[in-house]
């Protein structure tokens, strides 16, 4: 397990680094001068030329890639272009926003798409299956903007419950906080509560027809035993499976509802970047977001052996 | 052909009628024509939140480029001079217009005395020299162009200034009126230096307090100002909302107070919300097409030869031009809420007003269709025209496209994103697209750079020595009435000229909470909340 996860470990590692250069070279292979983006209307030849001194866009890409390299192994990821700030200042603010906003989401599409895939396959052929397979279709189909505007103006203009935009973190004010959030959350988290539900339901039925199930039945373990002991259990790998993939979504998702609901999460800060072709805070956030990605890939594998026992990592015979 | 192209004035005719001849009058909100300001009294404390089209820049005046950079400034850094309602310029921090020498090679102006900056410190000559002096000079400074002319800043006193200039340059008042007339605190600038972006400190009636990258610019009353007890909200909160539904939606629920640069869907939108009300006010600015007559090897190179229908035959662009209709224009695509325009200076202008919208040539597709055949070129002529990737761009496109297709032209629409279009315009890889300003108080930031030869931003490649010498007058000339004359010259070479086609101009729309008493919206467009706060 220990030299698994060491192995496992490093070759993230070098991922990270691969990745680091095919995000510098991308960001630069992007149409649009960031000189021109930065200088906007006021773009004299003088201003132009004193801005690409500035951040050193005259170097060859080489330099300029080790440079950031340099800088990113000390925790320096540079300095906004366009407006001063240190990227790590904005990202160390955007990240809790983005995690809050995942991690809520994730919990509404667990809670919600593991019990709607579980009674609609307990429920087989019944009123509750045609309408959880409703909601599923439902979920995936609506576009998220759309789903958005409609919450706002229902539960933060006609019914004030909630709060249409902006962002307070849960420490200073965890009501507010959560008036704030409960929103995007749903809007982020239902198309994922969506697939989880389809994933589930699919998985509980394969268990359910299983053989280990039929089994449980005869030695007369209660209902309850068998679903939530048995065939939940075994299907929750591919559920854990999925929940992983659609994790990455979760946070391209972010880009969308953070836009609507004005949070400034890593979604606001990713866009707000490409359109002024700033590419410190670019690099800074793709970076991150990559280390993100491996992260959740590596701790999805480690998730294997805690739920299925009979998953041996590291090639264990 | 013929038919499709009635048939889609008609159904533009219809939606007009429908969308966009009403009043802008409702009982909601209680407007009519234009209006800046709302003077009812106001009860001291509270936080205004202004929602802005995007993130400003640097919060440096020397380095800022952007226009919501500058609604900012507004609430934070006075300039030596401002401007009034009706576009006129009037002194902010200085105490009087300044007074030029004979021959314009001098110019000299007072400062208010016991002026303190918001890090407490006095505003005095030095101050204001030290401050001028690097607009001018800091590397990438976005005001060097602007203060190129400028020889020499001394203090003749402890509150005067006295300026040197290499030539007669009188658009200066109107440049100390932005960016460039804004004085910073020299204990700050060199405590801080290039980092003063996140340190600002000005005289004005909200200091500087936090930050946060892409979600707010939190500013606070400041009691140094010197007309603090006139001050009544004690914060103002700056966050950039890009989107227009979602800056509607918020001021709706209350999130947000004030919504900055609504375009004519949202404004309408607006009119119906009872908790709402709007303000407007003309702008300075322009928005138009843009050819490329001459621009092969980029921006500030020499012009040559552009080897299409377009840039070879004058007759071809006029002919382009008959085959538009502003007005139409301004009905289907902004709702009738902006205003069509045919030159670079507004109509407005309180220093020498433009052309008036009613004076802009009119659609006429027989003589289009008279002038491409005497030009000889084979049609329809194939254009490609960049637009912009906001949907007000590409109905502008549409309804251009589909007016031009009746004259003879086949017009390809090309969706392209800001930064991209920036360098290939720049660069001269283009046929025509939408170009826009916007807009600055002296004619002569809305013409130099674009229309004289080898101009910062003359992406079309035009040169034209007559405009050139009238630029250079234009600059020069002292007196009101035969500069005016000047730039009504200047107009009709550059509609002659047509490197770029001017088709409207947008109107600053600004929609508050009708709790909110005191936002003045000017003609420069800028959301100003110094007399702001919540009506008693």
């Amino acid at each position: 397990m220990t030299s698994y996860l060491l192995t496992r470990v490093r070759q993230s590692l070098i991922t990270l680094v691969l990745v680091s250069m095919v995000v510098f070279a991308g960001i630069r292979a992007l149409p649009g001068d960031p000189a021109l983006a930065l200088a906007g209307e006021e773009r004299s030849p003088e201003a132009l030329a004193a801005i690409r001194e500035s951040y050193g866009l005259n170097d060859n890409i080489v330099v300029q890639y080790g440079r950031f390299i340099g800088h990113a192994i000390t925790g320096d990821l540079g300095t906004s272009s366009r407006t001063g700030l240190p990227v790590s200042d904005a990202i160390t603010a955007a990240l809790p926003i983005t995690l809050e906003l995942a991690t809520l989401s994730l919990l509404l599409a667990v809670v919600v798409g593991i019990g709607a895939g579980i009674v609609a396959a307990v429920r087989r052929g019944r009123p509750e299956e045609w309408l959880a397979n409703a909601l599923a279709l439902l979920g995936l189909s609506v576009p998220t903007f759309w789903l958005g505007m409609v919450l706002v103006l229902g539960f933060a203009i006609a019914v004030p419950v909630f709060s249409a935009s902006g962002y307070v973190p849960f420490g200073t004010d965890p009501l507010d906080n959560l008036r704030r959030m409960v929103l995007p959350a749903i809007v982020l988290g239902s198309g994922l509560a969506a697939v989880v539900m389809r994933q589930t339901r699919a998985a509980m039925l394969d268990s359910l027809s299983a053989d280990y199930v039929r089994t449980a039945r005869a030695k007369g373990l209660s209902r309850r035993e068998i679903i939530g002991g048995h065939a939940l259990r075994n299907s929750l790998v591919t559920v854990v499976t999925v929940l992983g993939l659609q994790l990455g979504h979760l946070i391209s998702g972010a880009v969308v509802t953070e836009q609507i609901f004005v949070l400034p999460g890593f979604g606001k800060l990713t866009i707000d970047a490409v359109f002024t072709r700033d590419y410190a805070t670019l690099q800074g956030v793709v970076l991150c977001t990559s280390a993100a990605y491996i992260l959740i890939n590596l701790l999805v594998d480690v998730a294997y052996s805690v739920i299925d026992p009979r998953i041996r990592l590291g090639g264990a015979r | 052909m013929r038919r499709k192209a009635v048939a889609l004035t008609a159904v533009a005719l219809v939606m007009s009628l429908t969308a966009g001849c009403g009043s802008l009058q409702s009982s909601a909100t209680e407007v009519g024509g234009e209006r800046m300001t709302d003077d009812r009294p106001v009860r001291d404390g509270g936080t205004l939140t202004v929602a802005l089209n995007a993130d400003p820049d640097k919060l440096d005046p020397t380095l800022a480029q952007t226009l919501v950079g500058r609604t900012v400034f507004a609430g934070m850094c006075e300039k030596l001079y401002d401007i009034d309602e009706h576009g006129a310029v009037i002194p902010q921090l200085a105490t009087a217009l300044p007074k030029t020498s004979k021959g314009g090679r001098t110019v000299t102006f007072g400062l208010r005395k016991g002026l303190r900056f918001s890090d407490g410190t006095r505003l005095d000559a030095d101050a204001a020299v030290t401050s001028l002096l690097r607009h001018r000079d800091l590397a990438g400074s976005a005001r060097a162009t602007e203060l190129a002319p400028l020889a020499g800043a001394k203090a003749t006193g402890p509150y005067t200034v006295e300026l040197t200039l290499k030539q007669a340059y009188v658009p200066l008042t109107a440049v100390l009126a932005d960016r460039s007339g804004m004085v910073m605190s020299p204990v700050a600038l060199k405590k801080y230096g290039k980092n003063f972006t996140n340190h600002p400190s000005c005289v004005g009636p909200f200091k500087y307090v936090e930050r946060v990258g892409g979600d707010r610019i939190v500013l606070a009353k400041d009691s140094n100002y010197y007309a603090a007890d006139q001050v009544h909200l004690d914060k103002v909160i700056y966050k950039p909302i890009p989107d227009g539904n979602v800056r509607l939606a918020n001021l709706r629920s209350g999130d947000i107070q004030v919504g900055d640069q609504m375009t004519p869907v949202d404004v309408r939108s607006a009119l119906t919300e009872p908790g709402l009300q709007l303000f407007n006010s003309p702008s300075l600015g322009y928005q138009g097409i843009g050819f490329n007559v001459g621009n092969v090897k980029g921006l500030g190179e020499k012009p040559g030869r552009v080897d299409t229908p377009l840039a070879r035959e004058p007759r071809v662009r006029e002919a382009f031009e008959l085959a538009i209709d502003r007005d139409l224009i301004n009905k289907v695509v902004f709702q009738g809420m902006y205003e069509p325009a045919c030159g670079p200076v507004s109509p407005e202008s309180a220093i020498a007003p433009g052309v008036k919208a009613s004076q802009c040539p009119q659609r006429d597709v027989a003589t289009a269709k008279k002038l491409l055949r005497e030009a000889g070129v084979k049609t329809p002529v194939s254009i490609e025209l960049k637009v912009s990737t906001t949907p007000e761009s590409s109905r502008l496109g549409q309804v251009v496209q589909a007016m031009a297709k009746e004259a003879g032209f086949a017009v390809t629409l090309r969706p392209t994103e800001y930064a991209t279009m920036l360098e290939e315009t720049d660069s001269g890889h283009y046929d025509a697209f939408t170009s826009g300003w916007s807009g600055r108080l002296d004619p002569d930031g809305n013409i130099a750079s674009f229309l004289q030869t080898r101009g910062a931003m003359n992406a079309y490649g035009l040169s034209d020595p007559a405009i050139d010498r009238l630029v250079e007058r234009g600059r020069a000339e002292a007196d009101p009435d035969e500069r005016a004359k000047i730039y009504d010259e200047l107009t009709r070479h550059a509609q002659k000229r047509r490197g770029l086609i001017y088709l409207y101009r947008q109107k600053n729309y600004i929609v508050t909470g009708k709790d909110v008493a005191g936002v003045r919206v000017y003609g420069d467009g800028l959301v100003r909340v110094t007399a702001a706060g919540y009506a008693r």
